[in-house]
């Protein structure tokens, strides 16, 4: 047999409309409205970052009432970007991806799956409300550290900073939810024949990235539960005249906000492990060692916080930089794995395509930057400065928005049943990708040069012109979401019909419906090795009784099966 | 498997290695043309800079050359190998090679351990401390917001006397030191972290409430008369972008004279204020004054008794400015938290001033001064 029917007992259906998304547990919807609501808070997120950027084009103070709004504004904006858009938006594409990937109905706890998305819109409105507070928004940085995060004269007196710290309990809270989900999906829930090292790179970067989250995401939460208890309950952790230490709360938070840096990039390489393959028309190149590469840096992840420390005074400084050079290793091997699965390869350059290279040309630079900052005698130098601001933003833009673009254009058909346009496409890439790097690359100069992360105005005139480049750039970038959003609006109008399987992808969820039906799949391939799809189109599954190609046989079923085939993507 | 090898035009190999090889050769250009300067570090100042200098550019060469290497990989696969509309077979399914990832596995550990170690080995001489201060100049340098002073202590480790302004042009503080002689600074904060940081020193050290870090470092002999822009790196509030200080490199000579006459200076007695000239107390707490309106007589010297209430690390002054609020007029030398002076001003024309603490400019440091 080649094929394994799956017939539920009773033949599900959709409700109608809005109530249906407010009430769904099916995992590729709540994984579209992930990917919705993160995406509102880019643009949110953008916001803030065009102002910061506007304000810093010329020296002096512009735009701003004072400089206290000012931080309010890049404090804001790291939060978002950082806990309500890239780490929601990798994990709304894995929730749409991975019980497709691996051949199973829905995620492992469907509710739960749904508590832990609808906890997220709320921590975003907890957070932003702090702008209507006396005091404003938290404006101690997104690492707020005490003593300024504490409740003191001239630190963070007001409500704002308590609201920025139930916002992140809050989305910790839905993390550690979505992580369990994960895990117990993927060890429970594959798919006969879908063994461990069968899955789909992107499955093995989301349960490598569950298992940081499970792990890390408690941590934080003590360390912000430490500073609430400071600020309003009469308690000292972090205030070191009533005998509390400040750097402790540096240790604690770092021990998951270093770990919380892969879990905003390792999901990211899974989607573009996924997108250079198909693309290039040849497997993942070294599939085991890059498995190996995810483990292996998910484990020293948990070994090189404190390099954020280095000039704390309060750091074993060897240990911390030796781990963190090694770090390196597992990442360049993923590097040439994947540089190696174009090699010689066929590459059609569709725009998933182009995003992923854009990811492996600007990841490279992440990479590279960062070991400067491991060396800790030129960290003396670097720590704080614009240089970090330029590394940061190359390992989470250059890497993780890039690579969360290349996967909602892969999947925006699956999700959709439409493709996007091509055109449009290559215009946002080459928008975004000209203006990211007009943005941040002078920003090494900046940093370099000497110019501190975090202030408000700048006393150099030599550091002007790089200043005015990088806001340039800003709103470059900005720009380029307008090509996107329009290619949205007329691809779910009037886009291209998708079909199952426009790309001829290797993994399963290209093995059913665009969009797929409710419980994902009437019947799946046999899946004999980590690409069952190509194995199907090619007729290489062992026992092939049937072995044309599944395209012909799957649409069919659902008809039949389905009295209400109605998609994620129809009911808009 | 349907596979067939590849038979490709050379025109097309041709056309991506001359790309790469383009690549190579713009990257070559910037940096021989001087254009790639910018990705350097200012000129280093002192000892510890030069080691730092010295060390980046290692690193840099090295980074450099893999940026090269791999950009150049990426660039060659993506230009060689497209999909053409004769490509119906697939390309020969390479799973991989497990030599190769050993090679590029073990290379770079190679690479790294050799970066880490000469770090370590450079870190040791950055972070290095005398054993004995009497051969240094000690200095404490200790940041509040948004002030620096700086304390200059003798061989025995006694307070000297305290520079809490900056030497030349604005700021928030400054700090003098000799060319050639080790200095040895520590830091101290009593409320948030700050971080002290001089570009040209390429050097940078938090300055954390509750813990004392220590570092030294020699400026080089021919930077006798240069001033050094420093400012605090760590996020500390809302005036954290103005708390700048300046570090003013002299030969040992001046130095000695220079602080010699801030020694005089600091315990000279003040001269008692001009019989007859009006009082007028003003007290600071919690980065407010106690009174927002003052009013004296035109053409008469006057005395503020000021006194700061709030912790020692945080100083406090009182400026007299023109009504806009921003052109000085009359300015004093901040003082430290628990301490009080009289600040004497001189005969004010008749007019609506304000007073203002220079180091907090915001509203509740900000009053009305009537002259009349």
């Amino acid at each position: 047999m080649a094929t394994h029917a799956l017939s539920p007992a009773a033949i599900p259906a959709y409700r109608g409309g809005l109530l249906e998304w407010l009430t769904t547990t099916d995992h590729k919807k709540i994984g579209i409205m992930y990917v919705i609501n993160s995406f509102l808070f880019f643009l949110i997120g953008g916001v803030f970052a065009l102002l910061v950027r506007t304000e810093l084009a010329v020296p002096g103070i512009q735009i701003f009432t004072n400089e206290h709004v000012y931080n309010e504004a890049f404090s804001i904006h790291a939060t978002v970007m950082i806990f309500l858009f890239i780490i929601p938006m990798l994990a709304g594409l894995g929730n749409f991806s991975v019980p497709l990937m691996i051949g199973a109905p829905d995620m492992a706890f469907p509710r739960v799956n749904a508590l832990s998305f609808w906890m997220l819109p709320l921590g975003g409105i907890l957070l932003l409300s702090g702008f209507l507070t006396p005091g404003g928004a938290a404006a101690a940085g997104w690492t707020s550290y005490p003593p300024l995060s504490e409740k003191l004269a001239q630190s963070s007196p007001g409500p704002g900073q308590d609201l920025w710290i139930a916002a992140l309990i809050l989305i910790g809270t839905s993390s550690i939810l979505g992580g369990i989900n994960f895990l117990v999906t993927i060890f429970k829930m594959r798919a006969p024949g879908m063994t461990l090292f069968r899955m789909p790179i992107m499955v093995w970067t989301m349960l490598v990235t569950s298992v940081l989250v499970v792990m890390a995401t408690p941590v934080i939460t003590s360390a912000l539960v430490m500073l609430y208890i400071d600020r309003n309950l009469g308690g000292s952790f972090f205030l070191p005249d009533q005998g509390g230490m400040a750097v402790l709360y540096q240790n604690v938070f770092w021990f998951y906000s270093h770990p919380a840096v892969y879990v905003m990039v390792l999901p990211a390489m899974g989607v573009i492990s996924e997108v250079l393959p198909v693309f290039s028309r040849k497997p993942l190149f070294g599939y085991r060692a890059f498995i190996f590469a995810t483990a292996g840096i998910g484990a020293l992840g948990f070994s090189v916080w404190a390099h954020h420390m280095f000039t704390t005074g309060a750091v074993f400084l060897p240990f911390f930089s030796l781990m963190t050079f090694l770090i390196a290793v597992p990442t360049g091997v993923k590097m040439f794995n994947w540089v190696f699965t174009l090699f010689r390869g066929q590459l059609t350059f569709s725009t998933p395509l182009i995003f992923a290279i854009g990811f492996l040309t600007m990841f490279l630079i992440g990479g590279i930057n960062g070991a400067f900052s491991a060396s800790v005698p030129i960290d003396f130098a670097l720590q704080d400065t614009y240089w970090v601001v330029a590394h940061l933003h190359y390992v989470l833009f250059g890497g993780s928005v890039f690579g969360m673009f290349a996967g909602i254009y892969y999947w925006f058909p699956k999700m959709t049943g439409r493709l996007l346009d091509e055109g449009l496409g290559k215009v946002h890439f080459v928008l975004m990708f000209v203006g990211f790097n007009l943005t941040f690359f002078p920003m090494h100069m900046l940093g370099i040069a000497g110019m501190p992360r975090r202030i408000a105005d700048y006393a150099d005139p030599s550091w002007a012109d790089w200043n005015l480049l990088a806001t340039v750039g800003g709103f470059m970038i900005a720009a380029s979401m307008l090509p996107f959003l329009w290619n949205v609006f007329i691809s779910l109008r009037n886009g291209k019909v998708a079909g199952d399987d426009p790309w001829e992808g290797n993994t399963l969820e290209w093995a059913t419906s665009s969009p797929p039906p409710p419980y994902n799949f009437d019947r799946l391939p046999e899946i004999r090795s980590e690409r069952p799809v190509f194995d199907a189109r090619h007729g290489l599954v062992a026992h092939g009784g049937h072995g044309g190609p599944i395209e012909e046989e799957a649409p069919k079923a659902l008809e039949e099966g389905h009295v209400d085939n109605q998609g994620p993507g129809g009911a808009s | 498997m349907s596979t067939s090898p590849r038979k490709r035009p050379a025109s097309e190999a041709i056309v991506a290695g001359g790309v790469v090889l383009l690549l190579i050769v713009i990257v070559a250009l910037v940096f021989w043309s001087g254009a790639g300067n910018s990705l350097y570090p200012p000129k280093p100042a002192t000892d510890r800079a030069h080691e730092i200098s010295n060390l980046y550019n290692i690193v840099f060469a090295i980074a450099a050359a893999i940026f090269v290497a791999v950009e150049g990989l990426i660039i060659w696969s993506v230009l060689r190998y497209r999909r053409r509309p004769t490509d119906v077979d697939l390309p020969p399914q390479t799973h991989g090679n497990n030599l190769v990832e050993v090679l590029w596995t073990t290379i770079p550990t190679v690479i790294v351990l050799f970066l880490f170690v000469i770090s370590w080995d450079s870190l040791n001489k950055v972070d290095a401390v005398s054993s004995d201060l009497t051969k240094t100049v000690q200095i404490n340098a200790i940041a509040g917001q948004f002030q620096w002073q700086f304390e200059y202590l003798d061989a025995n480790g006694k307070h000297l006397a305290t520079q809490t302004r900056p030497l030349t042009g604005d700021g928030s503080g400054g700090m003098a030191v000799p060319v050639g002689r080790p200095i040895h600074v520590t830091l101290t904060s009593h409320d948030v972290i700050h971080a002290w940081y001089v570009p040209r020193f390429l050097f940078k050290r938090d300055v954390v409430p509750g813990q004392q870090n220590h570092f030294e470092f020699t400026v080089d002999a021919d930077e006798a008369g240069q001033t050094f822009h420093g400012q605090c790196a760590e996020l500390c509030g809302t005036f954290h972008n103005a708390m700048h200080f300046d570090v003013v490199a002299m030969t040992g000579a001046d130095f000695d004279a220079w602080l010699a006459k801030l020694v005089e200076q600091a315990n000279a007695t003040q001269p008692p204020p001009p019989s007859g000239a009006p009082i007028l107390k003003v007290e600071a707490k919690n980065i407010a004054f106690d009174v927002k309106t003052l009013e004296v007589a035109a053409n008469a010297p006057f005395v503020i008794d000021f006194k700061n209430d709030d912790p020692s690390s945080i100083t406090h002054d009182v400026q007299i400015r023109q009504s806009d609020g921003t052109t000085v007029i009359q300015e004093q030398a901040a003082i430290p938290g628990g301490s009080e002076q009289n600040y004497q001003y001189n005969a004010l024309p008749a007019g609506t001033y304000k007073f203002i603490c220079s180091i907090h400019p915001v509203a509740n440091m900000t009053g009305t001064l009537t002259v009349k």
